[in-house]
């Protein structure tokens, strides 16, 4: 094994490129852009929740004086889209089925103006029953969410309501439980969350002729313009998508999000649009928020502990539309099967409309949640079998060689010294005053292997750039890419600047989503400089009258190998490279295939039962309770890693350090509330709770590093997401011992712990 | 819309004759416009350079506080971080940094929110409100200030100069604690203030308890059954008569039955923590990070 | 109704005319064109929008323009010694306290006001000082640690 702590290891210096913007001022987000000329965008929201509407009139709107363009569905090109199920338009299309489906949008002189000629629409309903019940969704008597669900283009496996049923299942469940010495049975409820970054999105978009460009807060510029393209009929040449600095997303930026609205707006306004949100429409209208979810769990043990059969059935909350929600279905089947030895496995999920705002991709979709229920769902079952939390773990999870639940059989993996790590970097044992208690929870998370692209070039001078599709969203992968193109040119980091996230400059990434920048965007950059350390080889081998075989790339200098006095500077040889063939080199590299799966069938496939470059954790935490309240407070986290190599140590920390705290927001005070309509009632951040400085704790933070074959550059694995999904796991697992049962509801809050407090207290 | 700047109170207190309304720090006003709970006012005076009313004065009587006087100066002075301790635990509660330094005593009292912390310690010091106008000068005792919700009896010309807190004896002093779910940016889910005087035996001497957000406005009560009890006593019996009187409502951040007992908890908390400082001992400002939130003290 | 005043933001003084409702933030990003202040929450519960008014941190988003005629205002394009970091950018940004960077204008003015009132901090003191800055990105520790290591060079000159 090459676990190797990282306290042993010197961090680098690393100082992001986008760093000087960043604590200056300089650095402009979207908000910050101004055009000439340029007009508000503001919407027309619903409000209601499941309506036919009845009368839609805008002309008192359009006829105010400022007001430069009021659109609605009637003006816009006729198209359904979704990634998964084509169920959703522009604008609402006769029914609104979530409060913050857009009826119109208007352009105005100002902000004021456009909001006055909002308020001169006129919208009239005739209700419809509103489905606000994730399980009473999937009844058969219950209204539907979209009556013409069978009409949709879709890949996903649909009924009804379920938009999307996917199953994982190996051996034979039923007889495994039933020679099982022992099975539990538990219920669990997730609320949804949101990814609330600080920025609330901004779109700025301008025309110029029959090509508009358009500069957006998106996580996933070339997603965004598929989408303007697709909605407004235009081919992808003519739109051009620039994200100026990100003020984080955390997958709420993820999508196609009004771009194609404001693009809208331009065109007809005939001037500049932008739009800027505001914290409650960041809260209520994008299609990006963390899924509530149902959980059901029986796991069968045999009598020394050992995992015989696990059953799962979840129903998601899919909201009003599908967005990118399709695949949490298969996702989540996973997750609620976990990184165990599991002979005997049946998951079945359900993606469940319902008339709420719509689920999509927040940092690791369905993990955090899922291994909340699992997690606090394994421990139940260690008790009942007598074993330490720990211990259990130990036994059931999967290791180096094992064979996961789908029918994966594992390479070199950490999971084992991840459990260890953390429960040894947390004191696990050890005496704690009778309010304290440390749960312990593991995590599992695939990386994702797709194309990617990008260019490097070194000038005349000598100076590089790195031209990337990649977009850096505040995690610093971007910025890590400069680390892995100087090191394979010999070159420093400084010596390059980054031009990234302009869909009209660099070739295609898919954004700052599924913890895969560094993962193939690192494997592009890697084979983009590749290509130029060849050229660079070939003219030092000119010049020194040596092998090209021979030439070493190092401290900013091509030498023969052996003999380091016999060397010329590359920026020399890049001097002469420009009198030439200049020094270009482009690339995208293989992505590492899927693998197999052996003896697991699966309903709705959407390759997610087989993981590449899995991931691995384990957070154990340490949590004081005040019984008289049910106020938690985290005293301390120990989050061992297993993302494979890890490139930036500062960084890697970083995103642990935060996944976590957001962890904690999600297991205590991070959970949204709905009325009786489906309306959210906590969109707000006085009521919407993120931890403050005042409430983080000492995060202590420890790698597994394994050079894993098969992954990102140099035997990294993803990172982002990863550190999300164990923490409110093992807050749970904390709780539940101080209150002497399982919380079961996400998030924790203190009333329901005081809640569950009670009903021990009566039992007893 | 108009909008001056008053630099005395002279014209201050003109300018409200004259129809305008006060600004101070401007949180609660700006904040609240822009989410459409009240437009701003049509005239506005800002009060915030009246150098008179920013200052902490000790009298023979106690302490009076100018109505300027901000969060901030009120956690870190040593008179009313000592003696009256439990409007410093208040003050220090309030919002973030940047609001106990914008915000003013006298506007949050103003303010009226069944929710603010630094009503129910003023409330069982018995403070008196001084509001001033061209038309003369009154005090009113605190409780009595608050009519309903955002509503306070002061007339529309009148301004709150100055809270007068009489001097505890030299075995009393106060408490506040409140139940948050975070340990910042946080608004009072219930909340309970104590002034607690002991006798030469530690018992009980006198107990007056005050509940924040469990009422359409805060209120007190005055525990004389407590009298010549120990404290242990009077703080659980406090919990009871709390959680009996207290009427308050369901919402987002809590329901009605977690209220009511979590208002019992922090009765109870606020009397130990009164009694031991009237004990002589020191607890931090505020108590509710000295016994640490999640934690029994 | 429209005023003409001065505010003075970073040392200059900016003539503006702005409406008696405006709120800080939007003239200084709008009129005075410093778009470093951010807008995170429009509500005081977020802290990008902070600013320093006389040393004081303010929520920007509501405190009106006019009533900061006559005060000095601080906002992140002022901490900068010229082209240099100060010593708490260059901290903040070499601890690895920078990630998205939407809380950083906010986060280094509440701990400039925090270090300027309490120049030996303890990591409470930090946490409770910064407690009016949320941060999605960083789980704060880098922050912490960049606060406490400015506090440090600046106690040792």
């Amino acid at each position: 094994m090459t676990a190797t702590p990282t306290a042993t290891k010197p961090a680098p210096r690393f100082v992001r490129a986008d760093g000087p913007d960043k604590v200056t001022g300089s650095g402009r987000y979207t908000a910050d852009l101004t055009l000439t000329g340029a007009l508000a965008a503001k919407f027309k929201y619903a409000d209601v929740t499941h309506a036919r509407i009845t009368k839609l009139d805008v002309s008192a709107a359009r006829a105010m004086p400022g007001v430069f363009a009021v659109l609605t569905q009637a003006d816009v090109p006729s198209v359904k889209f979704g990634p998964f199920v084509q169920d959703r338009t522009l604008f609402a299309d006769g029914t609104v089925r979530f409060e913050g489906e857009i009826i119109a949008a208007v352009a105005a002189v100002d902000a004021a103006t456009a909001d006055r000629a909002v308020a001169a629409i006129v919208v009239e309903y005739s209700p419809l029953p509103v489905v606000n019940d994730i399980e009473g969704a999937l009844a058969a008597d219950s209204p539907l969410v979209h009556a013409e669900w069978a009409d949709y283009g879709s890949i996903l496996v649909r009924d009804r309501n379920d938009a999307s049923f996917a199953s994982i299942a190996k051996g034979d469940v039923e007889q495994g439980l039933a020679s099982s010495h022992l099975v539990v049975t538990s219920r669990y409820v997730a609320d949804g969350c949101h990814a609330a970054p600080i920025e609330p999105r901004a779109v700025v978009a301008q025309w110029e002729g029959n090509k508009v460009t358009i500069w957006t807060s998106t996580q996933v510029p070339f997603d965004a313009r598929a989408g303007v393209c697709e909605t407004l009929e235009l081919p992808n040449n003519r739109v051009r998508i620039i994200v100026p600095h990100l003020g984080g997303g955390f997958g709420g930026k993820c999508g196609f999000h009004y771009e194609a609205h404001v693009a809208a707006l331009a065109r007809v306004a005939k001037r500049p649009v932008r739009l800027v949100f505001s914290r409650r429409e960041e809260f209520v209208a994008p299609d990006r928020r963390r899924e509530g979810i149902v959980y059901e769990f029986h796991t069968g043990v045999d009598a020394d502990g050992r995992i015989v059969a696990r059953k799962a059935w979840l129903a998601i909350d899919n909201g009003a539309y599908t967005a990118d929600a399709g695949f949490f279905s298969q996702l989540a089947a996973m997750h609620a099967l976990g990184p165990y030895r599991i002979p005997n496995a049946l998951a079945e999920a359900h993606l469940v409309y319902t008339n709420h705002q719509p689920s999509g991709s927040v940092r690791a979709p369905t993990a955090p949640q899922t291994c909340w229920a699992l997690e606090s769902h394994t421990d139940e079952v260690a008790r009942a079998i007598g074993l330490d939390p720990v211990a259990f773990r130990t036994l059931n999870a999967v290791d180096t060689g094992a064979e996961g639940p789908s029918g994966q059989t594992y390479g070199e993996i950490g999971v084992q010294q991840c459990i260890e790590a953390a429960a040894a970097g947390a004191g696990y044992g050890n005496p704690l005053p009778d309010d304290e208690a440390i749960g312990v929870a593991i995590g599992w998370w695939p990386s994702f292997s797709v194309p990617s692209g990008a260019y490097v070039k070194i000038d005349g001078d000598g100076s590089g750039q790195i031209i990337t599709g990649a977009q850096e969203c505040g995690t610093g992968a971007v910025m890590t890419l400069r680390q892995l193109a100087a090191d394979e040119l010999g070159m420093d980091p400084e010596d390059f600047e980054l031009v990234y996230q302009d869909t009209s400059v660099a070739p295609y990434d898919m954004g700052a989503t599924g913890s895969q920048t560094l993962f193939n965007n690192g494997r592009a950059v890697v084979a983009a400089a590749g290509q130029i350390a060849e050229q660079l080889r070939n003219l030092a081998a000119d010049r020194l009258e040596a092998s090209p075989a021979d030439i070493v790339l190092a401290d900013g200098t091509a030498s023969v190998a052996g003999s380091p006095d016999r060397g010329v500077p590359i920026a020399e040889l890049a001097g002469i490279a420009a009198g030439g063939e200049l020094l270009i080199g482009h690339g995208s590299g293989m992505p590492p295939g899927p693998p197999p799966t052996v003896g697991s069938t699966c309903v709705g496939d959407l390759g997610m039962s087989a993981w590449v470059a899995p991931q691995f954790s384990c957070h154990a935490v340490r949590v004081k309770l005040d019984r008289d309240t049910g106020v938690a407070r985290v005293m301390h986290v120990s989050a061992a890693h297993d993302s494979g190599t890890i490139i930036n140590p500062i960084g890697a920390q970083g995103q642990v350090e935060g996944a976590v705290l957001m962890g904690i927001g999600q297991a205590l005070t991070e959970g949204t509330t709905y009325d009786d309509q489906g309306r959210q009632r906590n969109a707000a951040l006085l009521e919407y709770k993120l931890q403050t400085a005042a409430d983080a704790p000492p995060i202590a933070v420890h790698f597994v590093e394994i050079n894993t074959p098969d992954a990102g550059p140099r035997g990294a694995k993803g990172l982002a997401e990863a550190p999300n999904v164990a923490t409110a796991a093992a807050i749970s697992n904390a709780l539940a011992q101080l209150v002497g049962a399982p919380v079961r509801q996400l998030p924790m809050t203190a009333e329901r712990v005081w809640t569950a407090l009670t009903e021990q207290a009566a039992q007893s | 819309m108009s909008f001056t700047i008053a630099t005395t109170l002279d014209d201050a207190l003109a300018a409200l004759a004259a129809g305008a309304r006060p600004v101070a720090g401007g949180t609660d006003l700006v904040v609240g416009a822009r989410h459409g709970k009240a437009p701003l006012p049509e005239h506005l005076v800002a009060i915030d350079r009246i150098a008179e009313l920013k200052t902490v004065t000790e009298t023979a009587d106690g302490v009076s506080i100018g109505a300027l006087v901000s969060h901030h100066q009120i956690e870190t002075h040593p008179l009313l971080t000592t003696a009256y301790a439990g409007l410093a635990d208040g003050s220090a509660l309030v919002g973030s940094p940047a609001t106990r330094h914008i915000g003013t005593l006298g506007g949050n009292i103003m303010n009226a929110s069944p929710a603010m912390d630094t009503g129910a310690p003023l409330a069982v010091m018995l403070a008196e409100v001084e509001l001033r106008s061209v038309r003369g000068t009154r005090r009113v005792p605190i409780e009595a200030l608050w009519s309903a919700p955002g509503r306070t009896g002061a007339e529309p010309d009148e301004l709150c100069v100055a809270v007068h807190i009489p001097a505890p004896d030299p075995r009393a002093n106060t408490a506040y604690v409140r139940l948050e779910y975070r340990r910042a940016m946080e608004i009072a889910v219930v909340g309970a203030a104590a002034f607690v005087a002991l006798a030469d035996d530690g018992t009980i001497a006198a107990l007056r308890v005050g509940l924040t957000a469990v009422a359409p406005t805060i209120f007190t009560g005055n525990l004389l059954g407590q009298v010549g009890r120990s404290v242990a006593d009077a703080a659980a019996a406090a919990a009871a008569l709390s959680m009996e009187h207290s009427t308050p409502i369901s919402d987002v951040r809590a329901s009605e039955a977690y209220r009511r007992h979590t208002v019992g908890v922090m009765a109870r908390r606020a009397v130990e923590a009164a009694a031991r400082r009237a004990a002589g001992e020191t607890i931090a400002i505020p108590v509710n990070r000295a016994i640490g939130i999640g934690a029994a003290s | 109704m429209s005023e003409s005043i001065h505010l003075t933001v970073n040392g200059v003084a900016y003539p503006v005319t702005v409406d008696q409702g405006r709120n800080l933030l939007s003239v200084i990003r709008t009129e005075i064109g410093l778009t470093g202040t951010k807008e995170g929450c429009d509500d005081c519960e977020c802290g990008a929008c902070m600013v320093l008014l006389d040393g004081q941190p303010v929520n920007s988003c509501s405190y009106l323009a006019v009533q900061a005629q006559g005060r000095a205002i601080t906002t992140v394009e002022g901490l900068a010694d010229g082209d240099a970091l100060n010593v708490l950018q260059r901290n903040l940004l070499e601890t690895g306290g920078v990630q998205c960077g939407f809380c950083t204008p906010g986060m280094l003015l509440s701990a400039t006001a925090l270090l300027d009132r309490t120049p030996n901090p303890s990591d409470e003191e930090v946490r409770i000082g910064l407690s009016g800055n949320l941060c999605r990105c960083t789980g704060y520790a880098k922050i912490v640690a960049a606060v406490q290591l400015t506090a440090a060079e600046l106690r040792n000159g």
